[in-house]
């Protein structure tokens, strides 16, 4: 090898190493505040449920203490069992509407843009605002609720939705699926139009009824985003925190309290850092086992 | 040298144009043949719109209510109502001494920081990730991913607890610097995409005339990456807007409460009686920001459902 070779071959190790150093400096910005903000917490959390840490002054390892406290916290056995129930009522609902109308907005018709940008503002304005409007709407003889459901004959204009359990929680349960049903409209959607059109002719072709091409050539097709807009929705129920802060406060009594609500007061009304860091990290392995399972079973369907 | 450049950079547009002109073409036949398999374009449209309302109605039915005086806003819907609009509440909300301003300022501070720095740092971490080889290059892309799965509301406690040792709470820049953390994971997806389908040609192109990395970055790429950073800055300005429980937890004071926080004052008549008439108001000025920014960016919202869908 030349003497020119050489240095050529050096200047080059030199300039990917500057580039490899380019490189780090250019993602550590991000890197920094994941870790701060998301990763460190996460085992600083871990860390703290061995605790029993106080808001304020030293601590002490106790081990499992605080995990073996959460079999008999009764409080939030029922956050999770309500939390469960509240899950599986609204997730169902949350993809047939979504998927219906999903075959609404596929089309390539004019307007349908339009109708589907319409039916995604509920998802758009946020939950948050949406449970604020509610509390208005759903008081007893001012509301619009009653007024409208009170003229079909189908309550009382006096009904008091948010002080009983079980009309609170259809309530909440109707305006959510309201809220989400978009989100996995727009999800089912993106899958169907990826579907090619000359399978849906060809199965007219065999004589197959709308129905039947639907369930014959979509719905195999669309399994990933089934499962995907499914996740979302079902980690998003299993999260669910503002929706009962705003309309019951967890009530009445503590009969709509969902996990993070209980976590939450846990932590910040009781002050029971450690314990409620032990409920976070049971939160964490429930997401966590939904989104593993989600990831297997595309990976799966990749090969 | 500067020919080069310029031919360069020229050669790589015009493939791109390539593309996308194919890509028109493919997406218009589809359309042909959309059109064709259909009928009754009129009575999809009805049906279409019918199914709307059910979605839009209850949004419009608030903004009128919100234009009731409090009074009628607790009195049952009537006939006389329609009659007597006012923005009597909107008045009251941003003006009395239970002043909404503040909380509105303070969302607009926190929802456009997050969306600007989030886009930033997005950005660069994408073309890190996507155009630059370096060790532990894979680990810590997937430490993004691994952060993307995370939910905040699972991490709050100590998260909390952190922020209190970092002096971060009760500071809107606090707040702030956790949504961009909370929002970088897709963020960098979307952008290392976005790099990734940059043409390598132009890259390199750039770098032999001796363009500096963040040279190439704010002129030849710029106008190839615009888009991805668009959809980064909507969905972390939406989220931050929204969101309610972090700013519930890491602020405290009123005075620095964001809007759909301090509407927790309005609810529970902290400021004296409850009225749903300044509820409704104030439920209103949320929703108007989310809305216009969706409807002007909804192109960009679309491409990252559809990226975070590919993600899966």
């Amino acid at each position: 090898m030349t003497l020119a070779g050489i240095a050529g071959s050096r200047r080059l190790t030199g300039a990917a190493r500057r580039r490899a150093r380019t490189g780090l400096l250019l993602v550590s910005p991000a890197l920094a505040l994941v870790a701060v903000f998301t990763l460190i917490p996460l085992g600083f959390g871990v860390y703290m449920s061995l605790t029993n840490w106080p808001l304020v002054g030293s601590y002490n390892f106790i081990g499992l203490a605080n995990y073996q406290a959460l079999l008999h916290n009764t409080l939030f056995i029922q956050s999770i069992v309500f939390t469960l129930k509240y899950t599986a009522i609204v997730t169902l609902p949350i993809l047939i509407i979504g998927y219906a109308l999903a075959v609404l907005v596929r089309s390539n018709r004019r307007g349908a843009v339009l109708i589907r940008t319409l039916i995604f503002l509920p998802f758009i304005v946020g939950l948050t605002t949406e449970s604020y409007m509610a509390v208005v709407e759903l008081q007893p003889q001012s509301g619009t609720a009653n007024f409208v459901l009170g003229k079909l004959g189908i309550v009382k204009d006096t009904t008091a939705w948010l002080v009983h359990t079980g009309l609170a929680l259809t309530a909440i349960c109707v305006l959510v699926v309201w809220f989400a049903a978009g989100l996995t409209m727009m999800l089912l959607m993106a899958g169907m139009q990826s579907v090619p059109e000359e399978l849906y002719e060809s199965a007219k072709v065999d004589g197959a009824s709308w129905w039947s091409a639907e369930r014959r050539v979509t719905m195999p097709l669309l399994q990933r985003s089934i499962v995907l807009s499914l996740v979302i929705s079902v980690i998003g129920s299993f999260l669910a925190f503002n929706q009962f802060y705003i309309m019951t406060m967890g009530g009445p009594g503590t009969s709509t309290l969902s996990v993070v609500m209980s976590i939450v007061n846990t932590g910040f009304s009781s002050f029971d850092i450690g314990l409620a860091s032990a409920m976070s990290v049971v939160l964490i392995i429930v997401v966590g086992v939904i989104s593993f399972a989600q990831f297997r079973f595309l990976q799966r369907g990749e090969d | 040298m500067a020919t080069t450049r310029s031919q360069q950079t020229h050669r790589a547009r015009g493939d791109v144009a390539v593309a996308g002109r194919e890509l028109a073409q493919r997406t218009q036949r589809k359309a042909v043949a959309g059109r064709r398999q259909s009928g009754g374009g009129v009575l999809y449209l009805a049906a279409g719109l019918g199914v709307s309302a059910v979605f839009v109605v209850p949004l419009l039915w608030e903004i009128f209510r919100s234009l009731q005086p409090e009074t009628t806003v607790t009195q049952p819907p009537s006939a006389a109502s329609f009659g007597h609009l006012t923005f009597g509440n909107y008045q009251a909300l941003l003006s009395g001494q239970d002043d909404i301003i503040r909380n509105v300022l303070n969302s607009l501070i926190v929802a456009l920081l997050t969306a600007a720095v989030t886009a930033v740092v997005a950005t660069l971490a994408g073309y890190g990730f996507a155009q630059f080889r370096f060790p532990g290059s894979q680990l810590s892309f997937g430490l993004v991913l691994v952060a993307f799965m995370v939910p905040f509301q699972a991490i709050l406690i100590p998260l909390f607890v952190e922020m209190h040792f970092l002096r971060l709470l009760n500071s809107l820049v606090g707040l702030a610097l956790f949504y961009t953390a909370f929002n970088l994971p897709f963020g960098v997806y979307v952008m290392r995409n976005s790099f990734l389908q940059v043409p390598r040609e132009l890259v390199d192109a750039a770098r032999v005339d001796g363009a500096s990395v963040l040279g190439t970055l704010t002129t030849v790429l710029r106008p190839l990456i615009l888009p991805g950073m668009a959809t980064t800055a909507l969905y972390a300005f939406l989220f931050s807007w929204t969101e309610f429980l972090a700013a519930l937890t890491f602020l405290t004071k009123d005075s620095l409460f964001t809007l759909p926080v301090s509407l927790i004052n309005v609810e529970s008549g902290n400021y004296g009686a409850i009225n749903y008439g300044l509820l409704l108001a104030g439920a209103v000025i949320s929703m108007i920001p989310c809305v216009v920014a969706y409807v002007a960016l909804q192109r960009y919202y679309v491409r990252g459902l559809v990226s975070g869908a590919l993600k899966g």
